[in-house]
């Protein structure tokens, strides 16, 4: 007797992306006929991209197992973008203009404007702009950046529910990508693309970032959440069918399980290696939940999810 | 899933006597299949009729537990593909991979090392949960020693065979501590069967596809084995995350007998990402060759994110919690018990470096802004278990801050303490916690 598990078919898809234009070589996500990584039943037209993320200035909460690798280009984004594509083999920059905070150096938006360029100068991959968080300062940093880097297909990172009508108008007018991030929760995720496409922004220039919890520190719900994203997608609604980014490296980096030692050693471990891993095991689940874009911050996290996916869609398709 | 009306026709007589009570046998499988009606009003159903029925009421994953005593894990009985639907049901229990031929004292050591290990992480307590013991194949002598101490630290054991005999030896002593015999790959599965059958112990099968794997879990079902897991084949990941997902549908579909049963991976050493993998996808019993705790850390860490109960949010005991090595001058912050908040709030207060306490008050699990509006966060409970935590035995000054969202509260736990406590208001987010030590903190402490 042969066993057939009937393969799952869907209505919707994913849709395609495309970050970077301009100077930028365009790299394409998203188009997933199926569940995410079921490669044996669906056809998953692009890979998931990995990006590493850089910072404008020296970032000081970031932990020293996680600096080490960056040793000689914190703070300098030319160097850091350039280190990251050539050496780390990243797909894509994120540039995280931590530095525009008013509590983290009040960079203005003209500096912010600087390192951006630095960056673009110094690589031909597409770029994600990160803002200093929500407020104020968020919209003046984007919107001077996406203005003044015009054409250059930029993925604006982000736009919240209750303020994104300046960067939607950045977005449509200097032919950029916005990231439209909601707190863990579809619906709030699907009113914002409702939102922003009554702002006229094309559905096919939107991320969705459901926002990311670590291992141990939420994982658990933006699994849920982005199964829940991928499989109201698959069955057709195309408000929720863009592509999803998640900021793995950001979150993974903050736990307390890789910032102390533990005690006792022994069954803790070795604490650099136990950064790394702690960073790829929120990686992994995500890419299993249904991310198109993982923005990772230790190169060693980088190169074995680049390892696991490269092997992926070799072997699954 | 159950059987539909027209799956339960098939297998009846269709005679259409009417001895059920029913005009035909399609009527009376309908009322079957709707839990109307029951088997036995048909006189005439097979045996066949008989099992698969009695089959689709079953658990479409049977239960399956290793070892005996406090630390036997039992695994099995999902109900669901996505844990969103319900819940996973049973953690997956990790097994350390102990080599059979390391000298008898250094395995006593490991044992006794590996079988104390506690570690207490939002209200659960990660341990090993298993021993895997290796059969050397140049010397088969050792494995029962291994597994004998193993059993002894009252530890579920697996034994990874590589020769029936060794399978034997080594598990024949410990029988009656529900070993689980994972044989070779590629063996030939008969001896292994026959002994499984022979001692009531577990047993891994395999296949080299769906077909075969479910083939021969079927096969050792029928010569008497109770208790079986499934090794699906795969290489690489793509592979095994395929037949991870194949295993988990074709059993919740009940499409074959031989794929109710959990599933059993080996994770050999710097196989990290596959660890995770089986983690998040199905996989119920895994023996990981790593010992270190950078793997071990973060697996515990997703089994518990994943295994959790999604409609029962992860829930920290209330207490008083030191962030840093804080003094009797050092800020006091109140918040609820729903986990992610405290790891928000506490992952926040670690990254500013203000040494400081966190008093948790029980608001059933949820967060701030929720809790508050369902009563569970008012000033007078927040009030009350602050002075059930005894924190004004912990801070020599009277001040307490409480969350943004709350600020309204402010009175009437002002009121409830008492005893000149004032009520700061804190920030809403709590990535705003530096500014407000900064800005705030350092205007109003207490001199």
């Amino acid at each position: 007797m042969t066993l057939t598990v009937k393969p799952k078919t869907w209505p919707g898809a994913i849709r395609e992306v495309t970050l970077g234009a301009g100077s930028r070589q365009g790299l394409t996500i998203g188009g997933g006929k199926g569940l995410p990584l079921h490669t044996f039943e669906a056809a998953f037209p692009r890979r998931p991209l990995l990006a590493l993320e850089i910072t404008d200035v020296d970032p000081p909460r970031w932990v020293d197992t996680v600096r080490a690798p960056w040793d000689g280009a914190l703070g300098r984004p030319d160097v850091a973008a350039k280190r990251a594509v050539e050496e780390y083999g990243a797909d894509v920059v994120m540039l995280h203009l931590v530095g525009t905070h008013p509590d983290r150096g009040d960079r203005s938006p003209a500096e912010a404007v600087e390192a951006t360029r630095q960056v673009l100068d110094a690589v031909g991959v597409p770029l994600i702009v990160k803002g200093p968080g929500g407020g104020s300062r968020q919209n003046d940093v984007l919107v001077r950046v996406a203005e003044e880097c015009r054409g250059e297909g930029l993925v604006l990172h982000s736009a919240a529910q209750e303020d994104y009508k300046s960067l939607a108008a950045v977005t449509v007018a200097y032919g950029h990508v916005l990231v439209a991030e909601s707190p863990i929760d579809l619906n709030i995720a699907k009113q914002l693309n409702i939102l922003l496409s009554d702002a006229n922004v094309d559905m096919d220039r939107v991320l969705i970032d459901p926002m990311t919890g670590g291992l141990g520190y939420g994982l658990e719900y933006s699994y849920s959440v982005m199964q829940r994203i991928r499989l109201a997608a698959l069955g057709g609604d195309r408000m929720l069918n863009a592509p999803v980014i998640c900021l793995v490296g950001e979150e993974a980096w903050k736990a307390k399980e890789v910032k102390v030692d533990g005690t006792p050693a022994a069954v803790w471990g070795d604490r650099a290696r136990r950064g790394v891993q702690w960073e790829i095991a929120t990686a992994l689940p995500l890419l299993e939940a249904g991310a198109d874009l993982l923005v990772l911050r230790h190169p060693e996290a980088l190169a074995e999810v680049r390892r696991v996916v490269d092997g992926w869609f070799v072997a699954g398709s | 899933m159950a059987l539909t009306g027209l799956q339960i026709f098939k297998l009846l007589p269709n005679t259409n006597c009417k001895k059920c009570g029913c005009p035909t046998c399609l009527a009376f499988a309908m009322k079957l299949a709707a839990g109307k009606e029951s088997l036995d009003k048909c006189p005439d159903a097979s045996p066949e009729a008989q099992a698969a029925l009695g089959a689709a009421s079953a658990p479409p994953i049977r239960a399956v537990t290793i070892g005996h005593g406090e630390r036997a894990i039992t695994v099995g009985e999902e109900t669901v593909f996505f844990r969103h639907e319900k819940t996973f049901v049973h953690r997956p229990g990790f097994f350390r991979v102990l080599d059979a031929s390391t000298p008898a004292s250094a395995i006593e050591d490991r044992l006794t090392d590996w079988s104390a290990i506690r570690i207490d992480r939002a209200g659960e307590v990660f341990r090993v949960d298993g021993i895997a013991v290796v059969e050397s194949p140049g010397s088969p002598e050792f494995a029962p020693a291994a597994a004998q101490a193993a059993a002894a630290h009252g530890l579920p054991v697996a034994i990874l065979a590589a020769t029936t005999k060794g399978a034997a030896a080594a598990a024949e002593p410990i029988k009656d501590r529900r070993p689980l015999i994972v044989p070779p790959a590629g063996a030939d599965p008969g001896p292994f069967v026959a002994l499984a059958a022979r001692l009531g112990a577990a047993l891994v099968v395999s296949g080299a596809d769906l077909d075969s794997l479910a083939a021969a879990a079927a096969d050792a079902a029928r010569a008497g084995v109770a208790d079986i897991l499934l090794e699906p084949p795969g290489d690489d990941l793509a592979t095994l995350h395929k037949h991870l997902t194949l295993v988990r549908r074709g059993a919740l579909e009940r499409i074959h007998p031989g794929l109710a049963y959990p599933v059993f991976l080996r994770v050999g050493a710097g196989e990290f990402s596959k660890a995770v993998v089986g983690t998040s996808t199905f996989a119920s019993i895994m023996a990981v060759a790593d010992s270190g705790g950078e793997t071990w850390m973060p697996l515990w860490t997703l089994r518990q994110n994943i295994y959790t109960d999604p409609q029962q949010p992860l829930r920290m005991d209330p207490g008083i919690y030191a962030i840093g090595e804080p003094t009797g001058a050092s800020p006091l912050l109140v918040t609820t018990n729903f986990s992610l908040t405290y790891f928000t709030v506490s992952t926040e207060l670690d990254g500013v470096g203000v040494a400081c306490y966190l008093a948790v008050v029980d608001a059933e699990g949820l967060s701030v802004l929720t809790a508050w509006s369902a009563g569970k966060f008012s000033g007078d409970r927040v009030g009350k278990a602050l002075r059930e935590l005894k924190a004004a035995e912990h801070v020599s000054h009277r001040t307490i801050i409480i969350p943004g969202y709350v600020a309204v509260i402010s009175g009437e736990l002002e009121d409830a303490l008492g005893d000149g406590w004032q009520v700061l208001t804190g920030p809403q987010e709590a990535s705003d916690i530096g500014p407000f030590f900064r800005d705030v903190w350092e205007t109003a402490r207490p001199k």
